[in-house]
């Protein structure tokens, strides 16, 4: 059974966890074009090599970020969010057009 | 086909002690109630509750009441000797961060005691439950049977135990496998 390590769990069998996608910036989604929140919401890298992803332990809903490779399905470390996400994202609304 | 076939005659052995080397008892009717939030530790403490400082602890915080922390904002209070019926009314959650939550429907409560309880546990669950890695005041989030679980270690009335909380829905399930996985313990 392959293991993962979970944050806030410790480590636990592959089974427990779930695949959210990979970490992402968002774009403004009033003043992206199509195009730019198309490649957001339906594109995810594929080049060989380390990618940040979420994952989710299901047992506890917790949400965690991993570093894997995606060639070798090694996973090198996870974390918790916070330490890439530790600020409200707000939008300027004076930048929306009329 | 006959009129009951295929169906399966659930567990009718719910509420008692099932004796044996392993006891399995069904602690559902007791009282349990949890909170979520940036606040609910400062919460807890507003009602005279310590809270344990890290996320998967289990500790005494009366003579009789026990509080789980699943998260840095997220506890459960523990009453194996009052009944829920009797569950007290007009707490107050309406300062900010605090919600609360209703593990007392959404869960059932499983007691396993027995010396070989850890040994069953290895049957169905991934986590070492031995004495040796999970000791008394324990908390582990997992899996059990392939149904999500939660497991503390702690004891009632002076007896080492695994308290399992499982979903409502999956329950009647886990308790069936439960008394499997018990059946070769019994002398």
């Amino acid at each position: 059974m392959k293991i993962m390590n979970c944050p806030l769990n410790g480590p636990r069998n592959i089974s427990e966890f779930v695949y959210g996608g990979q970490v992402k910036t968002m774009p403004d989604h009033r003043l992206s074009s199509d195009s730019a929140w198309a490649e957001y919401v339906f594109y995810e890298k594929t080049e060989i090599g380390l990618v940040l992803e979420w994952w989710l332990h299901s047992p506890s809903s917790y949400w965690f970020i991993a570093e894997r490779h995606n060639g070798s399905d090694e996973i090198t470390r996870t974390f918790a969010p916070e330490a890439i996400f530790c600020d409200r994202v707000d939008f300027k609304t004076s930048e929306v057009p009329v | 086909m006959s009129d009951d076939a295929g169906l399966r005659t659930p567990p009718t052995r719910l509420s008692s002690d099932y004796g044996g080397a392993i006891s399995i008892q069904d602690k559902t009717h007791k009282r349990r109630s949890g909170v979520r939030g940036i606040g609910a530790s400062s919460w807890l403490k507003q009602q005279d509750l310590s809270a344990p400082d890290t996320p998967n602890r289990i500790i005494l915080a009366d003579n009789k009441t026990w509080v789980m922390s699943l998260s840095n904002r997220e506890y459960w209070v523990l009453e194996p000797h009052e009944d829920a019926d009797t569950f007290p009314t007009g707490r107050d959650f309406s300062e900010d961060g605090v919600y609360p939550l209703f593990c007392q429907s959404s869960h059932r409560w499983f007691v396993i005691a027995g010396e070989a309880k850890a040994q069953m546990m290895a049957k169905l669950c991934g986590v070492d439950l031995r004495s040796e890695n999970f000791e008394s005041g324990a908390v582990a989030q997992t899996q059990l049977a392939l149904v999500n679980c939660i497991i503390a270690r702690h004891t009632i009335d002076d007896e080492d135990v695994f308290s399992v909380f499982i979903d409502q829905s999956l329950a009647e399930y886990t308790l069936e496998v439960l008394l499997d996985a018990r059946q070769e313990f019994l002398s």
